[in-house]
């Protein structure tokens, strides 16, 4: 991939503004937010409880709309999406990594990362195939067919990721996703999202309050109280 | 939606009942209540609609006729009264005919009337008589004085049950009005509470719903499930209340059979025949059972939907 693609705009957020009623009063989660992600960057954004991450994150992710302003994706307009429009997007291009794993208990680690593929439409045989592909790629050949609660943490995770990962999704979401992960598992789950993101030059907007986590990042953005008050490359950055 | 998608959300519904099961127990126990009360209602008002349609079945007035009268003039009346509206059978009953009616219902007495028996037996005492069966029991009054103003001259009394008649035409719309009442208040609260029963489930999977969307599920994709679920637990609920009302009923039909409740005898026999009631039942319940269903998850899940 030549430097120009990979230097492209990925995400693009302009002005963007989130209130949230409360009784008579609002609160204010962001203030006016300006950010440009580009491909393959890792991209983490840092900050304590309350500072309107979380907020950002799920405004990214189309998951909420926004007072003001706009966030586009591949130039596309999320925010002004419908929610059948959004569904089909997130199909093609969104992945996820959540603190809590987010399987699905009544189905295998197999199925549960076939899933972003079955809403796609692809057969089952086809999907199956290659969430065990998936899962074995992220170590996890000996827990195909175990249910989520058959399985420790940190292969939840790894589950979690390659379910993320499976569709090749142009942007992966993570969400403090080692929060519930000890030290060692963190550095395994942290290495296997930069892995993937690197071999597949996928984009990956990473939410945490954690330094250590945050130094994964090629680039951290910190928020305190809805503002962005720092945007900075890390050493790790493999940008141009 | 492809087959294979259909097929794996149907056994997600049916899956998501077994792992949720104290919210499906619940869910099916409230619908099973309001469905065995909704049926002992319409069985109820079924019931007792068939002994008053009975009644009014066996319901008739007599005319007496004037000893005497010309049998040709007799015949043309019968004639007429045949002819009036309202007007569902007419029996012209002879002086002879009458005394032998009257011997048979005296039985080893009627040996009594012997000296009044034989056509053209001057001696009998009893008159000849036109019996009229109706067709509508709230319009005998008006049938009755039509009768009259056909033959003035000719007839003797007329004996109507024409107070028995309103008393079960108002026991009749009564119980249609009650019964049916009843049955539409039961199936509100029912949808009430299993929409609300619903609510509960959607609500404690609402994080299931989150990774759904998450991943990339549309809104039917979701809805699907609980639609499943929802109209499982309608149908589990038909075939329980069926079995409670069915057994029910069928107890009460052999405890009618019982010698000692001879005296109800009948309304016994008024009774919708077990074997007609339990398909109809069984169809009914289940078919209201899965529409509460589906209606209650559809009220419900509409909420939940965006995360």
């Amino acid at each position: 991939m030549n430097e120009t693609a990979r230097a492209r705009p990925v995400i693009e957020v302009r002005g963007l503004r989130k209130e949230y009623p409360l009784g008579d009063e609002k609160v204010v989660a962001l203030k006016r937010i300006d950010l440009t992600v580009r491909r393959g960057e890792i991209c983490c954004i840092f900050g304590t409880s309350g500072s309107g991450k979380s907020t950002l994150l799920n405004l990214l992710a189309g998951m909420e709309k926004p007072t003001r302003g706009e966030v586009r994706i591949g130039g596309v307009p999320v925010s002004r999406l419908s929610e059948e429009e959004l569904a089909a997007f997130r199909q093609r291009h969104l992945g996820f990594v959540f603190q809590s794993y987010n399987l699905l208990p009544g189905l295998t680690a197999t199925e549960n990362v076939a899933m972003p593929l079955m809403f796609r439409g692809v057969p089952k045989a086809q999907r199956e195939q290659a969430a065990r592909a998936m899962l074995r790629r992220v170590g996890l050949a000996h827990r195909l067919d175990h249910y989520p609660g058959q399985m420790s943490g940190g292969q939840q995770q790894r589950a979690g990721i390659a379910r993320a990962f499976l569709a090749r999704p142009d942007v992966v979401f993570a969400d403090e996703p080692t929060g519930n992960l000890d030290s060692h598992t963190t550095v395994e789950v942290m290495e296997m999202i930069c892995a993937f993101s690197r071999d597949l030059h996928q984009t990956i907007v990473l939410v945490s309050h954690d330094p250590e986590m945050a130094a994964y990042a090629d680039r951290i953005v910190t928020l305190i109280d809805g503002e962005i008050v720092s945007d900075e490359p890390t050493d790790r950055r493999t940008l141009p | 939606m492809k087959w294979s998608s259909f097929k794996y959300l149907t056994k997600q519904g049916l899956h998501s009942m077994v792992q949720n099961r104290l919210m499906t127990v619940a869910s099916v126990g409230v619908l099973t209540a309001c469905l065995i009360i909704t049926g002992i209602a319409a069985l109820l008002s079924v019931n007792v609609n068939s002994f008053v349609d009975y009644l009014s079945d066996q319901n008739e007035f007599e005319v007496y006729l004037n000893d005497g009268a010309d049998q040709t003039v007799v015949d043309a009346f019968v004639q007429s009264v045949s002819g009036l509206g309202n007007v569902a059978e007419v029996e012209y009953v002879s002086k002879a005919q009458a005394v032998e009616e009257m011997r048979s219902w005296m039985g080893e007495d009627g040996d009594l009337l012997e000296s009044y028996a034989g056509e053209g037996n001057a001696s009998n005492p009893l008159p000849a008589s036109v019996r009229v069966r109706v067709d509508d029991l709230e319009l005998l009054a008006e049938t009755v004085e039509s009768v009259k103003g056909l033959g003035a001259d000719l007839i003797y009394d007329v004996q109507s049950p024409t107070e028995l008649s309103s008393v079960l035409v108002g026991m009749k719309r009564a119980v249609t009005y009650a019964g049916w009442g009843l049955v539409a208040v039961l199936g509100v609260v029912s949808i009430v509470v299993i929409s609300n029963t619903i609510r509960l489930t959607v609500f404690a999977r609402r994080k299931e719903i989150n990774i759904m969307k998450f991943v990339g599920a549309t809104n039917a994709f979701i809805r699907l499930p609980f639609f499943v679920e929802g109209m499982a637990v309608g149908a589990i609920a038909g075939v329980l209340s069926t079995a409670v009302v069915g057994g029910g009923y069928y107890a009460l039909l052999r405890a009618l059979e019982n010698p000692n409740a001879a005296w109800l005898g009948e309304f016994t026999r008024c009774m919708w025949p077990f074997k007609d009631v339990i398909w109809i039942m069984l169809g009914g319940f289940v078919l209201f059972g899965v529409f509460i269903g589906g209606v209650g998850c559809a009220t419900s899940i509409r909420k939940h939907l965006k995360v």
